[in-house]
């Protein structure tokens, strides 16, 4: 690690750059302040990139979110680092936060890469793929995925045998194993914290399976064999790599679930699922989807008609809990389950389950700020100090929370929370101390 | 003529190239006459293409791009800020949609989606070696804002709008502030009361300069666009004046001998002619109700600042954008609809929060003491038979919360809940949870089942076959049935349909993007927020007021706007004004004027959106199309026709 801290100044810190965080820098900038996003990831874009399509447009969201990616990167307005972390953020005083940010090594000079992906053809080592969802394989030298921002090379240290075959095929010489971790300390007059969500983990979930039984998948793997730059170019069940027939969902994965410790519902899973459904109705016209629920909440705007229509698809919507999924020897799995509307317990057999994971609290949010305290609500959330009249204030004055990270919710409720956010900070910019 | 032509065909990712043979419509366009640069992209909008692309026409000089990929509703503006960044004027640039109108319209036919494609890209081609290089029109805006509708979402807005700067003319068309949030007592999330929302954020705007507040008042009209609106608004007295003093004001009301249904109580209550809707309702001092008033004059002789003498007002003012508030009304079940008006137990939503509100101790209506209350769900919304298809949102979690206030306010209530499967999404389950616990009873009818409410032996009984007790006929007598009503659009949608705003399936505003611009509208300088766009609840609401005021703001803080020079241009040698395309325009973009000394047709460079209808209807041949040229689109017809 370098021993020096790099001074910089910003109007505005957005930590995420996510949808929420991205939005919220944006007129941040178009307004005339100076950004600093800092993001965990390889590549900006948060969950949004990686999805098949959004409901109940049908957009698809690679195209919707490409250009959004485009114009934040290249806005004079914004800087953006991402493989970086907050270490701490410190008010100093009104107008004054402190944020120690440590940048990771990407052991590639990212002005000089091409993208050409020979680094990639060349390494040896094959490890799952995070941005697939672990369905297929990448290289320890890789792209994180197509349409990445910045779409860049990148070396993880981890798995990386330090064969040098990388070094010798890039054609412009830029890739640098002896980069260094970047400490920063950066000053800041207001914070944004659109640090998103995480995915409920199913495999706290033992009679469900997954990980043990291959044909039980979560949604976002599924979301990802459905996306435009997806993994086999149809869908595929993980056990055999056969085509599925019979499909099952399985709603309030790790939500509404005291038994897990999440009682709260994720907002967006059965949305998302009725969406996946009808789009495997479109990728495999013979196929049978059965959706098993406890509710189906389509409550925003055209979601009710989206709902209708995927009845009218022929989508099999039943009312009931899984209690338990076993596996055939042939690769199909048993659903044991309660049928509400005809009052019996029942078995049915799928070929592939999906379970609908829910949204939890990104814990980060805990030890971003040092000194005095950004408080989460019961959930682990950020607290909102003010939620009916100003929804992004936190407890701490002049940090705003955007999008997930206040609790579950869809991508236009994000883009609203975002411009809500950076809306609350502007005025905090504007207004003299 | 452009020579130097770039040409882009993308894939995709298989949207376009699982049925488009990308490579083929390349090979077939990259010797068409000025095509220097012809490649395939996976993804044309990706960061790596965009950059290659801004690489190609700086050292290539090109003077020309064709990108065929997705809808331009998509990825017009993406390509034209690719080419600006190139220095290549931008209006040279032309967007082909293979995917909508080649792959996925020709999914069944791979060989005919590829010719497809390839004719369109070379009558693309063919246009750009016509086009011209064009500069934005720039304007002027005011830095003002008006915000419609003094609810939450407007009220929060406006201040939001304060803070940044911007002058703000806050109108209200009732004569006090606070809307629908206004009636509500214990809010969720919060347990502070509506009343106090609203008493808050009127102590925060009341006083600033730079908001100005009209009640009583209403937008009659509009002129301008973008950058500056000049809207008139009318302002009906309130035939009080302002100074006045209380203890007069509360006799004068009661003396009073007119008695009309009060709206703010849903019609439950009636109140005066003079009157307020409680007693500390902002602005603070009441109003006449002059279409209900027979100036008896008892009124005047109790309280000196009752001044019949005050007259309508028209005010006019000029703003660069339009924030939209408007609210919602609710549902108003039909005669009949699971007894309302039928029997006198049967009431909605609104009405019951406010008989809550408007008891103490002891819940009664009409007289009778309430112990045993059934909530119907799903009044008005996701309705099977009726048009409204929608979710009303707020419903479920609204109703619960009202059913706990209940329990907690008075004693021996018990809630019967006949739902359609609970929506209390997001934290809001929490509160689902509650409920069951305290002892609520929940029952969930099939969807083309729904319970019945009739009449036996003078008790009051609704009927269900229950899902969740596996399809049992269950009969609950109930002392009060409330009908939970949704939302729906404003049936009063005047200030919309001067302003031309579009609406969307549900008949709420419409934006222009479901998923990433949910506040701004089609037309241009003018945002949505809150309810008018769709049901929400109050935090939701408050987002998209701030979301809108900062698009808003963003609108006019520059001073300075660019327009889109692709618009309509009259020849004035050959215009002889017969007024056809003014009436043809959708835009009212037209008008007339002298150029010499004869009348000509006049063009609106802000508000006119480039969209062609004028052309076809004039006689004479006087309009043409920037960027659409009658050579322009010649040539492409011949490209199509493969001459």
């Amino acid at each position: 690690m370098s021993s020096e801290k790099i001074n910089t100044s910003f109007d505005a810190l957005v930590i995420g750059g996510g949808i929420a965080g991205g939005e919220s820098a944006l007129n941040l900038a178009n307004n005339g302040f100076r950004v600093l996003i800092i993001e965990k990831d390889l590549s900006i874009g948060g969950k949004m990139i990686l999805l098949s399509k959004v409901f109940p447009s049908l957009d698809c969201s690679a195209c919707i979110t490409t250009p959004k990616v485009s114009e934040i990167s290249r806005h004079p307005g914004i800087t953006i680092f991402t493989n970086s972390k907050v270490k701490s953020i410190i008010k100093k005083s009104k107008n004054d936060f402190e944020a120690e940010i440590i940048k990771y090594p990407r052991y590639v000079i990212t002005e000089d890469c091409t993208g050409c992906q020979l680094c990639e053809e060349a390494c040896p080592v094959i490890i799952p793929d995070q941005y697939q969802y672990n369905l297929v394989g990448r290289k320890a030298a890789y792209i994180p995925f197509s349409i990445a921002s910045p779409r860049v090379a990148a070396i993880d240290i981890e798995n990386c045998t330090l064969c040098g075959a990388c070094e010798k095929v890039c054609p412009t010489n830029c890739i640098d194993f002896t980069q260094e971790t970047e400490e920063y300390l950066i000053k800041a007059k207001t914070v944004v914290v659109a640090t998103g969500f995480n995915l409920f983990d199913p495999i706290k979930i033992p009679r469900f399976g997954f990980g043990s039984y291959k044909n039980v998948l979560t949604s976002m793997q599924m979301e990802r064999q459905l996306a435009p730059t997806r993994p086999f170019n149809t869908i595929l069940r993980p056990g055999d790599a056969k085509v599925p027939d019979n499909l099952a969902y399985v709603l309030c994965t790790g939500s509404r679930d005291v038994t897990i410790g999440n009682p709260i519902c994720s907002q967006i899973c059965c949305m998302y699922s009725i969406k996946q459904a009808q789009l495997l109705m479109g990728a495999l016209p013979m196929a049978d989807v059965t959706i098993y629920y406890i509710n189906i909440r389509s409550f925003g705007k055209g979601f009710e008609e989206f709902y209708s229509q995927a009845k009218g698809m022929g989508v099999d919507f039943i009312k009931g809990k899984i209690g338990k999924i076993t596996e055939k020897e042939n690769g199909n799995l048993i659903l044991r389950y309660e049928d509400i509307n005809e009052n019996k317990v029942k078995e049915s057999e799928h070929d592939m389950v999906i379970l609908s994971v829910g949204v939890l609290p990104n814990p980060d949010n805990a030890t971003l700020f040092h000194g005095e305290e950004l408080k989460l609500d019961p959930f682990s959330f950020v607290n909102q100090t003010e939620p009916l009249a100003s929804p992004s204030r936190t407890s701490i004055e002049g940090v705003f929370a955007a999008g997930t990270a206040t609790g579950p919710m869809d991508i236009p409720d994000s883009i609203l929370s975002a411009g809500s956010a950076s809306s609350e900070a502007i005025s905090y910019l504007i207004k003299k101390p | 003529m452009n020579k130097k032509l770039g040409v882009y065909i993308c894939h995709c990712g298989g949207n376009i190239s699982d049925y488009v043979d990308v490579e083929k419509v390349k090979q077939a366009v990259e010797n068409e006459e000025g095509v220097f640069i012809a490649k395939t992209t996976i993804f044309a909008c990706g960061d790596a293409n965009q950059k290659e692309m801004v690489d190609d026409i700086k050292n290539n000089n090109l003077d020309g791009v064709v990108v065929a990929s997705c809808s331009p509703k998509l990825h017009l503006l993406t390509f034209r800020a690719v080419t600006e960044r190139g220095n290549m004027n931008k209006y040279n640039y032309v967007h082909v949609n293979i995917r909508e109108q080649a792959s996925w319209a020709h999914s069944d036919n791979k060989e005919g989606a590829t010719e497809k494609a390839i004719l369109l890209v070379k009558s693309a081609i063919a246009k750009v070696r016509l086009s011209e290089p064009l500069y934005p029109i720039k304007i002027s805006s005011k830095k003002a804002v008006a915000v419609i509708g003094a609810g939450v979402a407007g009220m929060r807005a406006a201040i939001e709008l304060s803070n940044m700067g911007c002058p703000v003319t806050l109108i209200e068309r009732d004569h006090f502030v606070g809307g629908r949030v206004a009636q509500w007592d214990v809010l969720f999330t919060t347990n502070q009361t509506g009343k106090e929302l609203v008493t808050n954020l009127y102590n925060d705007l009341i006083n600033r300069k730079n908001i100005t507040l009209l009640t009583g008042a209403e937008v009659i009209s509009n002129a301008g666009s973008i950058g500056d609106f000049k809207v008139r608004i009318k302002k009906t007295p309130r035939y009080i004046k302002e100074k006045c003093n209380d203890g007069h004001l509360l006799k004068a009301i009661q003396a009073c001998p007119i008695e009309v249904p009060d709206d703010f109580n849903f019609n439950i209550t009636n109140r005066k002619a003079i009157y307020h809707n409680f007693p500390s309702e902002y602005p603070h001092y009441p109003v006449i109700d002059i279409k209900n008033c027979t100036r008896c004059g008892e009124c005047e002789k109790i309280c000196e600042s009752v001044d019949f003498t005050q007259k309508e007002e028209i005010i006019e003012i000029e703003v660069g954008s339009i924030l939209m508030a408007t609210g919602f009304d609710s549902y108003t079940p039909a005669e009949g609809e699971f007894g309302y008006q039928k029997f006198d137990t049967v009431i909605t939503l609104p009405q019951f929060k406010r008989i809550i509100d408007l008891n103490d101790k002891k819940l009664t209506f009409k007289g009778k003491e309430v112990k045993s209350i059934v909530y119907i769900y799903c009044v008005g919304s996701r309705q099977i038979d009726g048009d409204n298809k929608y979710c009303s949102r707020y419903c479920c979690t609204s109703v619960i919360h009202a059913a706990i206030q209940t329990k907690k306010k008075f004693a021996n209530i018990q809630n019967y809940h006949f739902t359609r499967g609970i929506r209390t999404y997001g934290k809001q389950e929490i509160l689902y949870s509650d409920s069951l616990k305290s002892g609520d009873i929940y029952l969930q009818s099939y969807e083309e089942d729904p319970p019945v409410v009739l009449r036996e032996n003078g008790n009051t009984l609704v009927k269900i076959n229950d899902i969740l007790t596996g399809g049992k006929e269950i009969s609950v007598k109930a002392d009060l049935v409330v009908l939970v009503t949704g939302m729906i659009p404003r049936k009063d949608n005047k200030v919309g349909a001067l302003l031309k705003l579009p609406k969307g399936r549900d008949n709420f505003f419409n934006e222009i993007h479901m998923k990433l611009r949910p506040v701004e509208t089609v037309i241009d300088g003018i945002t949505i927020s809150g309810a008018c766009q769709g049901p929400k609840n109050i935090m939701e609401s408050v987002n998209s007021a701030l979301s809108a005021a900062t698009k808003s703001f963003s609108y006019v803080s520059k001073g300075m706007l660019a327009l889109e020079p692709i618009i309509a241009r009259i020849d004035k040698n050959l215009c002889t004004w017969c007024g056809a395309c003014a009436e043809a325009c959708p835009f009212d973009a037209i008008s007339v004027e002298k150029d010499e000394n004869k009348d000509i047709a006049a063009i609106n460079n802000s508000v006119c959106k480039g969209c062609g209808m004028c052309l076809p209807v004039c006689p004479v041949n006087a309009i043409n199309l920037i960027a659409y040229s009658d050579n322009e689109i010649e040539s492409m017809i011949d490209a199509l026709a493969g001459v």
